[in-house]
């Protein structure tokens, strides 16, 4: 048990890119032990993947791999492995999981055939054989009547059960390990719990190690024995799980681990008036159905009579998992989605009938941040320009250098310095970018700022300041927002009231600890119970 | 934000520079070495139609009577003795086989032609001034023909250069043009959609339905007998247009679609931006690569196309010289026989479309976000 299954020694790996060579990992060396299950943990471009990766032996092309790195796996030093002989390790001694289960299984095959295809590449089976050792891997990742998925296509599964074919795939010759490589980053935090208590279960049924790569603490916490915490491509600390989260020694690991999102927001004034107020909020896409000269419309509704009320300072929290309407609903309330015809208030204006010309007036008064601050960006203008846009065609500030004295001063208020002015959004991280995308918002001076998922891109240790940020804006220019997510960590750090959204309708509603600590409904209970406890 | 982050932040910015999307794209092409061989080879062509009159020894009317299907002559460097002088060719003698009446050109030692660099000549243009300056010559007067000449007796060398200039601009003006017509279209028709993106692309389908080559035909039948030379050359640029500027424009419409749902144009929707701003600052410069790069794909398809026609007779009509209408003196089989220097623009065509070809896919490499190497 003890005896050591992988050791990866001074790994170094460096790219060869347009602007030079440029180092991601740095002597990087762990062991890993039978049956053990091992946490590399880092913020993305910390270089966790990468190593991976280099385990597998399936670099990018423009990498090199240093002199002097090994990879001893079982006895082996397979880092000088030719590539047929890593092709007999990789999926059957070794395999992998990757994060985007929606694009890691090939649409045009059957989900049986593309589990049958690496059982065959490395194991003679006949045909009946072969099919029930599918069925049997199917059953064991507990996907409902593995029959019928046999015979299914990918896109009729859902997100989680997809990893779950991707994890029966991992599985399929009895791996001695596994590495999952942020295996739950893309999926609903409802599934996420479920999705790594399956893992945890296999691995105890199988005795594999498991190489766990996440940015999530409390992933690692839940499920690990060791822990390696990475940045910048080197090892800053190793462990046991445990002793590294009881007494970190090194300022990034405490850093990381104060990350986590904490404390409640500030009450707010008694009598604050509504700030922007939605009524009975419906909205419905038309879908044409039917061949062509039986075309009928039908309305598929996003959003059901929904209502919300946001006073001044405060903030309202709309949760609910991905395709629950909450997205739909904030953005066609400030004109921006669907046009509904719920009554929509804001400051005593009705403005749910108004024209996008005749919404011009309020754009600088409600604002919104969006969740991918990789996109939200255009790449092609520097962040002056990006900042100066919405300045521009409103008409504030009457000279270039007025405008700049105000761009300079939302750039302090979200603490980035003066120099990202003359850069390019492709130079910054995903944490700058949201805060750059903030500074765009609030150098209009809003009342009102719907917050659409602004933290759910980012590594958890830049969620927590990104949320400290929003704190601060909020108490200094006594904003409003509304804060859509599903992450209820974050929305209890953050959130005074919040609803909780279900296919469209709200399930819940009330204040935020309150709704946490004795939700009503079993939907609600889920996603409190997949925030706060992770694994089972 | 907590002192190590800031730390990080400012160890990160220190002494780094900051590289537009634009100067990663010329740090990528320049690393190319077939992208780069093309770029060298598209100035040269490019070169060309600016100081062809300098490059080119005569005029593109200028008739040697007494060199009529002249074939081309070598420059050399070791005179008949054996000895190294200054470079020059060596004239014909001319003879007539008595047999079947067939003229033959000996090079002869005693017609020595001495060459020299930035000789004085007959007079031409660049941009509105007279020069007469030639890169080189014949130093006693004695005209030189590297390419040989045609059955006028016309420097083939100095008609090819004169050609660049006509072929290239017709080229980059066709270009220019249906890249104007197909991002207006392409672009409008994917930002606003609805009827109008419906219409359109009705009509790019229509366009591209189009047999060209009968289209091409029917100009030619159309146009007046005597109708001006520089006439026919701008309906027929006019003509190349019309069929090309569809495919930008679909390809565009297609990219608009896409990357008007992107967060940063909904963001300035959200600050209040207006269409023609949205379309003007986020949109269009977001397809500039693709614009260029298409462009560069375009020119050698119209150079190409230009000298098919003007070889069929339909496209540049003289005295306009260009490549293809010099192709035209070598359509048949007894011309091309007798004096198969006559093809020489062929070499151009080849040289120019594979520099631009090389140049478009130097680009598009450079141009790709995802690569990195």
């Amino acid at each position: 048990m003890t005896d050591k299954l992988l050791s990866i020694r001074n790994v170094n790996v460096s790219f060869k890119t347009a602007t030079g060579l440029r180092h991601a990992v740095h002597d990087v060396s762990f062991d890993v032990g039978n049956g053990e299950t091992l946490a590399v943990v880092g913020e993305s471009g910390s270089g966790k993947s990468v190593t991976a990766r280099v385990i597998m032996g399936m670099l990018a092309p423009n990498a090199r791999v240093g002199e002097g790195t090994q990879v001893i796996f079982d006895g082996e030093d397979i880092a000088t492995f030719s590539e047929p002989q890593l092709q007999d390790i990789r999926g059957r001694r070794i395999s992998m999981i990757f994060q985007e289960p929606l694009t890691s299984l090939n649409p045009i095959y059957r989900v049986g055939d593309q589990v049958a295809e690496i059982i065959k590449v490395h194991r003679k089976l006949g045909k009946d054989e072969l099919k029930s050792e599918v069925i049997r891997l199917l059953k064991e990742v507990q996907l409902p009547d593995p029959e019928a998925r046999y015979l299914q296509y990918p896109h009729e599964l859902s997100g989680g059960q997809r990893q779950r074919v991707m994890i029966a795939m991992a599985l399929a010759n009895n791996p001695e390990l596994l590495i999952a490589d942020e295996p739950t980053t893309a999926l609903d935090v409802t599934v996420q719990a479920e999705i790594l208590s399956l893992l945890r279960q296999l691995q105890k049924a199988h005795n594999m190690a498991v190489i766990l790569i996440t940015h999530d603490l409390s992933v690692v916490r839940a499920v690990s024995d060791h822990v390696v915490v990475m940045r910048r491509g080197e090892v800053v600390e190793t462990g046991e799980t445990q002793e590294v989260f009881h007494h970190p020694q090194h300022p990034y690991t405490k850093h990381l681990i104060a990350s986590e999102p904490k404390g409640e927001p500030k009450p707010i004034q008694k009598d604050a008036p509504p700030v922007l107020t939605a009524e009975n909020t419906r909205v419905a896409f038309k879908l044409k159905t039917g061949g062509f000269f039986s075309r009928k419309s039908v309305d598929l509704v996003a959003v059901n009579d929904v209502s919300a009320t946001i006073r001044r300072g405060e903030t309202l929290g709309v949760v609910g998992e991905s395709g629950s309407g909450k997205t739909t609903f904030g953005m066609s309330i400030i004109g921006l989605g669907q046009k509904q015809n719920g009554p929509v208030t804001f400051q005593g204006d009705r403005i749910e009938r108004l024209s996008r010309k005749e919404l011009q007036p309020y754009r600088t008064r409600i604002q919104v941040v969006f969740q991918d601050p990789f996109s939200s960006l255009n790449p092609r203008m520097i962040i002056r320009q990006i900042l100066e846009e919405g300045l521009i065609v409103n008409g504030i500030g009457a000279s270039s250098r007025e405008r700049l004295d105000l761009i300079k001063q939302a750039l302090d208020d979200v603490q980035m310095p003066h120099d990202a002015l003359d850069r390019f959004p492709h130079e910054f991280s995903g944490g700058q970018r949201q805060r750059l995308a903030i500074a765009r918002a609030i150098v209009l001076k809003p009342e009102f700022i719907l917050l659409d998922e602004p933290t759910s891109a980012l590594d958890l240790s830049i969620q927590a300041q990104i949320i400290e940020l929003l704190r601060e804006l909020r108490d200094k220019h006594d904003l409003s927002y509304m804060f859509i997510s599903h992450d209820l960590k974050v929305v209890r750090a953050l959130c005074h009231r919040v609803i909780v959204m279900k296919s469209g309708s709200v399930v819940e509603e009330g204040n935020t600890a309150e709704v946490l600590e004795k939700p009503k409904t079993d939907y609600t209970r889920r996603l409190v119970r997949a925030a706060f406890d992770v694994v089972a | 934000m907590n002192a190590l982050t800031q730390l990080d932040m400012n160890a990160e910015n220190a002494n780094h520079v900051s590289l537009s999307y634009w100067q990663l794209v010329r740090r990528r092409f320049m690393a190319n070495r077939y992208g780069m061989a093309g770029l060298i080879g598209c100035l040269i062509v490019l070169s060309c139609t600016i100081f062809g009159g300098f490059f080119a020894p005569y005029g593109a009317q200028t008739k040697d009577r007494n060199a009529i299907y002249s074939p081309p002559q070598l420059i050399s460097i070791i005179s008949p003795d054996g000895e190294l002088t200054r470079p020059y060719v060596r004239g014909f003698e001319e003879k007539m086989d008595p047999v079947t009446f067939e003229f033959t050109f000996e090079p002869s030692d005693n017609k020595i032609v001495p060459l020299g660099l930035f000789v004085k000549g007959e007079p031409y243009e660049i941009l509105g001034l007279t020069f007469e300056t030639h890169l080189f010559g014949s130093l006693n007067g004695v005209p030189v023909h590297l390419l040989g000449t045609d059955g006028l007796g016309r420097d083939v060398f100095s008609r090819m250069m004169y050609g660049t200039r006509i072929t290239i601009l017709m080229a980059v003006m066709v270009m220019a043009a249906a890249c104007v017509i197909g991002t207006m279209i392409g672009v409008s028709s994917g930002y606003f959609g609805g009827t109008y993106d419906l219409v359109v692309q009705r009509g790019v389908e229509f366009v591209k339905s189009f047999p060209d080559l009968p289209l091409y035909l029917a100009l030619v039948a159309i146009l007046p007998r005597r109708a001006d030379a520089m006439a026919v050359f701008v309906m027929f640029a006019g003509i190349l247009v019309l069929l090309r500027w569809a495919d930008l424009a679909r390809e565009l419409r297609g990219k608009v679609v896409a990357i008007k749902s992107v967060e940063f144009v909904r963001a300035a929707v959200a600050v209040g931006a207006s269409d023609g701003r949205i379309i003007r600052r986020h949109i269009i410069p977001n397809m500039s690569s693709h614009i260029l790069v298409w462009a560069t794909y375009t020119l050698p398809e119209i150079i190409l196309l230009e000298s098919f026609l003007s070889f069929l007779g339909v496209g540049v009509q003289l005295p306009m010289v260009s490549w293809g209408s010099m192709l035209n003196q070598a359509r048949d089989i007894q011309a091309l026989t007798a004096a198969p220097w006559l093809l020489a623009p062929v070499g151009m065509i080849v040289i120019s479309v594979l520099a631009f070809n090389a140049l478009g896919d130097g680009l598009r490499d450079a141009m790709d976000p995802y690569s990195n190497d």
